[in-house]
């Protein structure tokens, strides 16, 4: 305890040593705060919370720098659910004692796990929102609410009572003694708890149910003296004795009764019945409607798919059937091979061929056709070859370059490997004064026949233009 | 027989994490020590101010 005037250590004695300030009445004030901070200690530990609170209290009105009790009322706060009080009380704790205070490490405790503090911030949003409903006299969603927040933070205190409290309104009383025994398990000197204990206990006392049982026979008993004796006898009968009128009228209200319940209970549930049953088929009725979209959907798409198909399958016709497809090309080899068959006729053969060659590229047709192009080829090209060789050879005797060049060029096709020819093409692009393929078609008589007399004349006559062409 | 209405405004909203702060503030920190202290202030205070009066 220091002295609040100079902040000195003080003695026993009722007066500070330091500064001489009279502090008789403020240590009477110092052990009163410390006396109500031991009882409100002794209350928490017997779980008498509310008590607890009350003494905490106390103890802070008369010193408000009493760190513990401060500390035990956060603490107690937080034991009831009323986690926000506990943290203003240890916020404040740490103002007074900023070190070696444990509510630092409760503090941190609750800041370091986030989802604790969610819990806390929803906790209280909600029961905040149940209470409003309560105000607002919305008492059903105001219990879900409640039943929230206590899935939220059980040991809630307030949410407690506050659903104890409707289902007292709702002389919903097990409930109600349920939730109430769970705050008392919690906080057993909690005196609204006890409040709506007793009311709730009154309400299911035994003697009580006893006493309105009894109650009710006597209302159902019809007691009367005759002579010396006294008759008990039950309601139902006495009404017998009132005669035929009420029995009739009794009568009368039943069938009233009867009818209006046929017409307010069965009707309607017949009806329900028949507008369900409705219901149900136009349901199954969609549901198959659906489903023969969805068929017909299906069957769409495939008609479309076909459809695709089907041209593709025409298109693909129409480049064999057509004016240039591939059958008609297939014809003209098969005319070509077929003429030399029949009449051994090489130059017509030769024109049917040349027929093929310009209409169709030979490279991008089958395996087969190239084959049997080739095998005609091979059978006619030498002898073809020879034929267009002389008649070049009489072109490039009368000086008819370009014609000679021209049958030149076909011999060489239909027999590569006539040399002469070559040559012969070489010399006649030489005539024609083309000296650019004439050079090329000598080197390639060098180079695909050259240890020939072809190639040593190609050689010749490569070396005499090149001098020409140097002089 | 227990009135739910009279028993309803028992209850009072609890404070909600964003105010706690507020609360802190609006919290009456005045506490019979802290009365003492001033008490004692004025006290000095008067004993002064009469010095100077009767020494004037």
């Amino acid at each position: 305890m220091v002295c609040y005037q100079c902040g000195c250590q003080l003695s026993e004695q009722d007066y500070c040593t330091s500064c001489g300030a009279d502090v008789s009445l403020y240590k009477k004030i110092i052990c009163l705060s410390n006396h109500y901070y031991n009882e409100g200690l002794e209350k928490a530990k017997v779980r008498d919370l509310t008590g607890a609170i009350d003494s905490l209290e106390h103890s802070l009105k008369y010193y408000s720098r009493n760190v513990e009790a401060r500390n035990l009322l956060g603490l107690v706060y937080y034991e009831i659910g009323e986690s926000t009080e506990a943290m203003s009380e240890w916020i404040l704790s740490m103002n007074v004692e900023p070190k070696k205070n444990i509510a630092s490490d409760y503090i941190q405790r609750i800041q370091n796990n986030p989802s604790r503090y969610d819990v806390i911030r929803q906790t209280m949003k909600k029961f905040n929102q149940a209470l409003s409903y309560c105000q607002q006299g919305s008492k059903d969603l105001a219990v879900i609410q409640l039943k929230k927040v206590l899935s939220l933070s059980p040991r809630f205190i307030k949410a407690h009572l506050l659903l104890a409290l409707l289902h007292i309104d709702n002389e919903d009383w097990e409930k109600a003694r349920r939730e109430l025994n769970k705050t008392l398990a919690i906080d057993r000197g909690n005196t609204q708890a006890l409040l709506y204990m007793q009311e709730v206990d009154k309400m299911l006392a035994p003697d009580d149910i006893e006493k309105n049982d009894k109650k009710r026979k006597k209302e159902e008993t019809v007691r009367y003296q005759s002579d010396n004796e006294v008759i008990i006898q039950p309601a139902n009968l006495a009404e017998g004795t009132r005669g035929g009128l009420a029995t009739i009228l009794n009568v009368f209200i039943g069938l009233v009764l009867g009818a209006a319940a046929m017409y307010f209970l069965v009707l309607p549930a017949n009806r329900k019945a028949a507008q369900d049953e409705a219901q149900e088929r136009v349901e199954s009725i969609a549901g198959q409607l659906d489903s023969k979209t969805n068929q017909i959907q299906q069957l769409e798409n495939q008609v479309k798919a076909l459809e695709a198909a089907k041209a593709q399958l025409e298109a693909d016709l129409d480049v064999y059937e057509g004016n240039e497809g591939k059958l008609k090309e297939m014809d003209q080899l098969f005319v070509a091979a077929s003429t030399y068959l029949s009449t051994k006729d090489v130059s017509q053969t030769a024109e049917r061929l040349d027929h093929v060659r310009e209409t169709i590229k030979i490279e991008e047709t089958s395996e087969e056709f190239q084959s049997l192009y080739n095998s005609l080829l091979a059978l006619i090209g030498p002898e073809l070859a020879q034929t267009y060789r002389d008649s070049g050879y009489v072109s490039f005797r009368n000086k008819d370059y370009g014609s000679a060049i021209e049958s030149y060029s076909k011999a060489v096709y239909y027999d590569p490997n006539n040399a002469d020819a070559l040559l012969e093409l070489g010399d006649a692009y030489r005539m024609n004064e083309d000296s650019v393929n004439a050079v090329t078609i000598y080197n390639r008589v060098i180079e695909l026949f050259p240890e020939s007399d072809t190639a040593r004349r190609a050689k010749q006559w490569l070396h005499d233009y090149s001098e020409g062409d140097a002089e | 027989m227990i009135n739910f209405e009279e028993e309803l405004k028992k209850f009072h909203p609890s404070t909600e994490v964003e105010e706690i702060q507020d609360d802190i503030y609006n919290r009456s920190a005045t506490d019979i020590a802290g009365v003492f202290e001033q008490m004692f202030v004025r006290k000095e205070e008067v004993q002064q101010q009469q010095e100077q009066m009767i020494g004037g």
